[in-house]
Order: structure tokens, then sequence, then C-alpha cells
């Protein structure tokens, strides 16, 4: 469980807040959607609930145990092992092939052999099955997302968060990652939390949290 | 990060290849030059210090002046017209028998040869040559020089402890115009000349030597100077060559005969080996400081191009070190590749090289090839400076990497 209290995110040179107060609970296999108008606070919400960002004020507890008390080699292991993130853009590295960009996760675990069967089954549920030895740039926009969720996926983190994962895609491609999400939250439990300014997608998930001006409503 | 950086490299293959070029010039260039001046100085170097003297102690030359006249006692009742002037020359070591003793004595030295050097003229028929003669006892002077080594023909120990034989430059033979077994005429000028039988030549490839020197042994050349029991020098050679400068320093304070190190007599030649250093090293430096730059450049710019890619390794787990690493290895790649090619071409340089006749005498070694010093040393400090290159280069460009932020790039839109 992921429980936030009371943070608050101020901006350099910016007077107001950007969070005021939030305090939020996320229950394991949650599947969470953020939504709000743009600059009401909900991509900074998520990255800061996805320990990338830091609160001004405010405590992040991961399962009983306060961010704050984390040695920064332990965030590192938190990231690698129990968290996957997913980009408006892809962020896939031009220079691996689909496979290999899949795996980058494992290579910093150290577990690239014992990943690649997992990471070949991702393949074939993201659809690209046939095109794990194809570079980013050889793959379609869509692909290229779906891929980047597998990327996200392989070492099976508890948390999955996604900052406008379709923004950059067509419905069609959009609801393809929409079930995936879904699909991944119903069979393997995994938490998702994502920011979306879709309303039908945000309607997917299982709990809706709209932000306005930095505040829960 | 070893993985992604060999990836990187490989997908910027013009760029990686053209820096690669520059270290591996570089480093070959390093090794080519310095085996070929290395070579050469080691040559002159080991001719100087092992053809000649140590140490050189020779009978004192000084000028007379005026307050030297002044030093007779009024009692005395000297007075000069027109007082003596010029050089005072003893011509030969006051007490040898003292510096005998004391080099005896001395741990430092390993071996002493007494010699009587003097101008002379060689005379064959009608041709006539001005050179010098070094007379010596044999077994001495072969512990103190390496001239055995180069003799063409003959033995050193043919001069004997005396029977008026010599031993002569080939250059010198060639120039009067004699052949081995043949008897010339050797004169100091102011002694009557004496008839010489030529029993050995030798070629040390230095001109000056070849061309103007004849060896004797010591006793003849005391009857030709007409001095019997008398030396005018005594080369010392010492366990470590390298201290002489130091001892020579030291014996001069306590003795007032001429006193000269090989380092001190070869001064002009030292320094145009030092010359020649700062002309290499210059010269590499400038080629590895122009690959430095480059693998500073493309680094730089390959941390902006791929700032997207460590927003998303952070929040993959991966530290600020690990992406240090990742940028960093590509310099090093560079580095060690280049300057391993770099080392594996100048090598092949040098056996070329060494291949190359050259004029005898003329920076050649035995059998007239060019000389090449193929000294590991050279080759350590060719890699070294490559790698140091790399180093230097690459960890300012890898440590920006290291601290970019991945939120920053997130909210900057990844750009």
């Amino acid at each position: 469980m992921i429980e936030i209290k009371n943070i608050t995110k101020r901006f350099p040179n910016t007077p107001v807040p950007v969070l005021k107060g939030i305090d939020l609970k996320i229950e394991d296999g949650d599947f969470v959607s953020l939504v709000g108008k743009s600059g009401s606070g909900k991509s900074t919400l998520l990255y800061i609930i996805s320990t990338l960002d830091h609160p001004t004020e405010g405590e992040v507890i991961y399962d009983s145990q306060n961010l704050k008390d984390f040695e920064q080699e332990e965030i590192y292991q938190l990231r690698n092992h129990n968290i996957g993130f997913v980009f408006q853009f892809h962020y896939l590295l031009a220079e691996l092939t689909a496979i290999e960009n899949i795996l980058l996760p494992a290579r910093k675990a150290k577990e690239v052999e014992k990943r690649r069967g997992f990471a070949m089954e991702l393949i074939r549920i993201v659809g690209l099955e046939g095109k794990e030895h194809r570079f980013p740039g050889e793959l379609s926009g869509g692909e290229q997302q779906r891929l980047a969720i597998a990327r996200a996926l392989v070492m099976e983190p508890k948390y999955l968060f996604a900052d406008e994962p379709t923004g950059n895609l067509d419905s069609v491609n959009g609801k393809i990652i929409m079930d995936l999400f879904k699909k991944f939250n119903e069979e393997k439990g995994t938490t998702i939390i994502y920011v979306t300014h879709d309303i039908d997608f945000a309607a997917m998930a299982r709990r809706r949290i709209n932000l306005v001006d930095g505040v829960l409503e | 990060m070893m993985f992604l950086s060999i990836r990187q490299l490989m997908a910027r293959k013009k760029q990686s290849l053209l820096i690669l070029l520059g270290i591996t010039i570089g480093s070959a260039a390093y090794v080519a030059i310095s085996g070929m001046m290395l070579g050469f100085q080691t040559y002159i170097l080991d001719q100087l210090v092992n053809n000649e003297a140590h140490i050189r102690i020779s009978a004192r030359e000084e000028i007379l002046t005026a307050a030297d006249m002044a030093s007779y006692s009024e009692a005395a009742h000297v007075f000069w017209e027109i007082p003596p002037s010029g050089r005072k020359d003893s011509t030969r070591i006051e007490y040898p028998l003292g510096w005998f003793k004391k080099l005896d004595a001395d741990k430092d030295v390993a071996a002493y040869s007494p010699q009587v050097v003097a101008q002379v003229i060689f005379t064959q028929n009608k041709i006539t040559k001005v050179g010098r003669i070094i007379g010596s006892q044999y077994e001495r002077q072969l512990k103190v020089t390496n001239i055995e080594n180069y003799m063409k023909s003959g033995s050193f120990k043919d001069i004997g402890n005396s029977g008026n034989r010599l031993i002569m430059g080939t250059s010198l033979m060639e120039l009067l115009g004699t052949r081995l077994q043949e008897t010339i005429l050797v004169s100091t000028g102011s002694a009557q000349p004496q008839m010489f039988k030529i029993v050995g030549t030798f070629e040390t490839g230095i001109k000056t030597i070849d061309e103007g020197t004849a060896f004797v042994s010591l006793t003849d050349a005391q009857k030709l100077r007409n001095t019997p029991s008398e030396i005018t020098d005594i080369a010392v050679k010492l366990f470590d060559p390298h201290h002489a400068s130091i001892k020579a320093g030291l014996w001069k304070n306590s003795s007032r005969d001429k006193i000269l190190s090989w380092q001190e007599s070869s001064a002009a030649v030292l320094s145009v080996f030092k010359t020649q250093d700062i002309v290499r090293n210059s010269m590499t430096i400038s080629i590895i400081l122009v690959a430095g730059f480059g693998i500073y450049n493309i680094l730089s710019i390959l941390v902006n191009q791929k700032r997207r890619d460590v927003a998303i390794l952070r929040s993959m787990g991966f530290s600020p070190k690990d992406i240090i690493k990742l940028f960093f290895n590509q310099g090093m790649i560079l580095g060690f590749l280049g300057g391993a090619i770099g080392l594996i071409l100048g090598f092949v340089i040098c056996v070329i090289m060494s291949r190359i006749e050259v004029i005898p005498g003329r920076m050649s070694g035995p059998g007239n090839y060019m000389i090449i010093s193929f000294d590991i040393i050279i080759y350590i400090k060719a890699f070294s400076i490559a790698i140091a290159t790399a180093i230097i280069s690459s960890i300012i460009p890898a440590r920006a990497g290291g601290q970019l932020e991945p939120m920053e790039i997130i909210r900057s839109g990844g750009q």
C-alpha cells in the first residue's frame, strides 16, 4: 500500500504551491486514474508518489516505510524491482532492439537470462511477436508505446505509474494500451496509477482521482 | 553498463572511428618517434658512457695570472721584465699513487685505467694526419671501456704491454691509406717519431673517434712522449654511471687535477637529447590532445543527446554512478582500443625502421641498420598517455551525465 500524507509541492519562483496538503491511500492491486486540467498538479503528484520527485512537505509511505528513511541505493532498488514507468514519450533506447529494451531493467538487476522467457511472453502479450529484434525506429508509435509497457512490466513490479500513456496515440492504439493495463491489473494484480486527459480512458479505472488546483476534489 | 556503452559507440561508427584513429595515430607516433629517438640516444649514450670513462681525471690546466707571480717573497728578489703568462700545463698527474689508493678504496669505483693521452701526428709515406693516441694497460682499459665490442679486426689485447703495436679507427686507417700489419710513423712533435705496427682496427660509429684515435700500450705511449712513468689521465668506471657527476663533484673538492664526469664532457650532446625529448613529447601531446578534445566533444554532445535515455534509465533504478559509467566507459573503450592499436602500429613501424639501412656511423647500429629502441617503457608510456587522455576527457562529460536529474528532463519534455 502507498500512503501519501499532507503532500505539498512548491516550485522555485512560483508563489502558489502546485500541490496543497494532499492525503491519499492507494491499496495494493488498485487501478487508479489521476485526472484534472493542465497545471492541476496531477503529473507532479504521480512523480512524487513514484519516487522520481520530492515533496516540499509531507510524506510518502510504501508498505509502512517512509521514503524519507530510505537510503538512495534503496530507492534505486525500489524503482528497479517494484516500480514500472510508462511516459507519454516512449523513451526507448534507439540503439537497442525491442527485446533488449524490454530487458534493460533486468540488466540492472543482473537478471537478464532469468527474465528472458517472461520478456518474450510480454512481447506476445503486447502484440509484438516476431518484432523482438527490430529497433524502435522500425516500429509504429503504438508499437513503441506497447514496447515501453512491456519494458515497464518485465520485472513484474508491484506498481506501474503511467503519465499520459495514450497522449501521443490515436484512439485505437490508446484503447489497446488501456486494455493492456486492465489485463495486467486483473491478471497480475499490478497496482496501476495513471494520469490522463481522456475522459473515456479515465473511466476505465476502478478509482478516479480528480485534482483541481492542487487539491483533491 | 558496458553493454549499453558499446551499443552507443557502435551506433555512431563514423565519430567513434575518427576518435579511435586520433588516439591510434597519437600512440603510434609516440612509439615510433620515441623508438627512433631513444634508440639513437641509447646508442650514443652507451658510447659516451662506455667508450670513454665515466670520470676522467687529467693533468690540470691552469692559466697564469699576475697574482701567481706575486707569490714570490721579497727575499727571493725575483723581478720580471715580462712576467710569464699563458697556460701552466703540468701535462701529467702530479701524484698518481695518491689517486690509485683513493680509487682502490672507493666502493663506487668499478675499475680505473691509468692512461697517457697525447696529441700526435700519424705519418704514412707522404700522408699525415693529426690525431691522438691513448696509451693504457689493456687489462685495465678493457675493464673501463667496452672498446672490445667495437673491434673490427684483431683484439684490443694485441697492443700488449710494449712492442709498439697500435690499434686505430677504421676511418683513420683509410685516411692514412694504410692496412693491417703495416707500420706507420707516430710523432708527438716534441720527441723522436717512432714506428708502430697496426695490429687491429675498431669502429665506434663516432666520426671524431674513428678518424682520429689510436690505442697503444701505456709503456709505448710513455716512451713516445719521452716521459717514462708519467701518466696524463686516469679513466674511472663507476658501478653506477649516473652517479658520475656527483662523484666528480666530490673529488673536485679535494684535488687540483682536472676531473670531468661523462655528463660534463657530453653536456652538448645531452642538451640535444633534452631538446629531442621536448620535441618528441610536444608532438605526441599535440596529437593526443586533439584526440582528447574529440572524446570530450563527442561525449558532451552525446550526454545532451541522450538526456531522455538518462531519464528512463534513472526511472528504472539505474544510479547516477551507472550513468557516469555509461559515458565514461565509452571514452575508456576508445582510449583502450586506440592505445592498443597504436602500440601495435607503432611496433610495426619500429620493426620496419629497424630494417632500414643507413650510412655507417650515422644513427646506425651493428650491421649499419637504423637503431630503434624497443624499450617496454616506451610502450607503457604510450598506453598510459592514451588511457590518461581518455580518462581526463571522459570524466567531465560523464559526470555531467551523472548529475542529470530525471525530473528535470521529464519536465522539459525530454529535450
